[in-house]
């Protein structure tokens, strides 16, 4: 049987089928809405690798050379990257097609995608229900499947919460494991690039071809993790009732069985720092965002009001203009947590709890191999409205957001389906420990098989 | 202007942000909540602690302090809203 990658491989070779697929993906990303832009005729650049001929899907705040940047915001609606991020270079040089550019949140800031100001992403099981985010529309095109591979960013949440809504893999590396060079930056120490896939092999490729430390990141960071002395102990954190939604609750359950049934000890913890962890995630991703976002000011690139008297009032009407409500937010809250007289209490106190939340995993993975935890406390929530509120967005990242205060490699792994939604669990490993989660999703993959929503892209049907 | 707005437009105003009155009063009110949330961390038991900067600092990586050339700088140049031969063009500073 061919695998998922020497069919991909072998349909962008073909280029009849390839106009198919490209007609097949229009149709079908017309309902979805999982793309900003589509660029399908890098096929004739095709080369040798063990990426070769995949098409993958590019969240739009990763450059992409010769296409464009827009980070789903107005202010940066025009730009065209005159250059690739080291990853994309990594993956195009194993063959790997860059299909396209992928919706997200305004500059990664969201959980619904409802963020862009560009694009209208929908859960591809059902377009009545938010993606997720801020990686929607990578995880929305992997699930629909459009493409059998996705990149996303994660900052604090932003690869696993989408993957988990659309029923896919999603993987947050390690803290520096792969280049954020060329990735637009918003927390720069808690963001990483992350593949999203139905497929583990090629999630797993895909990730070794991207790693490894590269001059153009200084923050970057290579190791290993130490082998396993603890029998593959797997930590539950255990959580108060009703701090999940029952179907979420009851697939949690189903994951600890799983994981005792194939022979794996369980450990029941408890985290000390739980309420902490939003408040401090929060604090230094606005303070990080707000210095981050202040290159974006209507003078080097992107968007420029038609006049303006002087400098500072072009920057005033370009940021005005070009940012959307939550972008906003979070650079006022992050300029006032590093205000002269607040640094202390707030920036300087989060990055202690920082040091906390650290010392408590590291306490944990003594005696276990990986902690087991829900990914979001909810299936995909309705688009609009009938929704969740930004603010109770935020506090549901608690789960998410630990592995990006640590450093530490985290996947989600879709668990079944509920009320036609998707469910999913994470795994989360010591530092540089991507392959134990692999082969922790690998010996789940059994008892969750991985379901495909109706009307997704089925290749084997083009002829 | 209750107090807590007065706060939040001098902070849009160290930020460069340009707020209209109903984003004003619809930001001041919603980062007024997360002021309280991330109030909550002045609970939490830090002392001794350093404070974490990055999850794997070690030694700084840095590169050979050498001139590198870019061969694509007018790329660079054309994504600038208004640029003349190898200049980008802003408003007049005086």
């Amino acid at each position: 049987m061919q695998s998922t990658a020497e069919l991909w491989s072998a349909l962008t070779a073909d280029s009849e089928k390839f106009a198919q697929y490209v007609q097949a993906l229009r149709d079908i990303d017309g309902r979805v809405g999982s793309f900003l832009s589509f660029s399908p005729q890098v096929v004739s650049s095709q080369k040798t690798g063990s990426l070769s001929g995949i098409p993958v899907g590019v969240k739009d705040n990763i450059a992409v050379e010769g296409q464009p940047l827009t980070c789903g915001s107005r202010i940066l609606e025009n730009l065209i990257s005159p250059y690739s991020a080291t990853a994309i270079q990594r993956l195009v040089a194993e063959g790997a097609l860059m299909v396209g550019k992928t919706n997200l949140d305004e500059f990664g800031m969201g959980s619904s995608c409802e963020n862009s100001a560009l694009g209208n992403t929908s859960n591809p099981w059902n377009l009545d229900y938010v993606a997720g985010g801020s990686s929607g529309g990578s995880a929305a095109a992997v699930a629909a499947g459009l493409v059998p591979l996705a990149l996303g960013s994660d900052t604090g949440g932003s690869v696993r919460q989408p993957a988990s809504f659309c029923g896919v893999y999603g993987l947050k590396p390690t803290y520096g494991s792969i280049s954020r060079s060329g990735l637009t930056a918003y927390a720069s120490s808690l963001e990483v690039i992350g593949p999203m896939a139905r497929d583990l092999q090629l999630l797993k490729e895909s990730f070794r071809v991207m790693a490894g430390l590269d001059s153009m990141d200084q923050s970057g960071t290579a190791g290993s993790c130490s082998s396993d002395q603890t029998n593959g102990t797997i930590a539950v954190l255990e959580l108060d009732e009703g701090v999940l939604d029952a179907p979420v609750a009851e697939a949690y359950r189903q994951a600890i069985d799983a994981l005792e049934a194939l022979g794996h000890p369980i450990k029941r913890v408890s985290l000390q720092s739980l309420n902490l962890i939003v408040p401090a995630y929060y604090t230094i991703a606005t303070a990080e965002a707000s210095a981050n976002l202040a290159r974006f000011n209507g003078i080097r690139y992107g968007m420029a009001p038609t006049f303006a008297e002087n400098p500072a009032e072009l920057m005033r009407k370009a940021r005005h203009e070009g940012f959307g409500d939550e972008v906003k937010l979070r650079i006022l809250l992050g300029t006032y947590v590093l205000r002269s007289g607040f640094q202390d209490q707030y920036y300087g106190q989060a990055q202690k709890v920082r040091t906390l939340i650290r010392q408590e995993l590291a306490a944990i993975y003594q005696d276990a191999s990986a902690i087991l935890m829900p990914v979001f406390p909810t299936q995909a929530f309705k688009k609009g409205e009938g929704g969740m509120d930004e603010y109770r967005q935020k506090t549901a990242d608690v789960f998410t957001c630990l592995a990006n205060l640590a450093g530490l490699p985290a996947l989600a792994i879709p668990t079944g389906l509920s009320g036609g939604l998707p469910l999913g669990m994470q795994l989360m490993a010591p530092a540089f420990g991507e392959e134990r989660l692999f082969a922790l999703a690998k010996e789940l993959e059994k008892t969750f098989p991985l379901e495909t929503p109706e009307g997704a892209l089925d290749i084997g049907s083009l002829q | 202007m209750v107090p807590s707005q007065d706060e939040w437009s001098l902070t849009a105003e160290l930020a460069r942000l340009e707020l209209d009155e109903g984003e004003a009063v619809r930001l001041a009110s919603e980062a007024e909540r997360m002021k309280e949330l991330f109030l909550t961390m002045s609970q939490a038991n830090v002392e001794g602690l350093e404070p974490t900067t990055h999850a794997f600092a070690g030694d700084n990586r840095v590169r050979p302090d050498s001139a590198v050339s870019f061969d694509n700088t007018d790329r660079f140049l054309d994504a600038a809203p208004e640029a003349e031969d190898e200049f980008i063009l802003i408003p007049n500073v005086l």
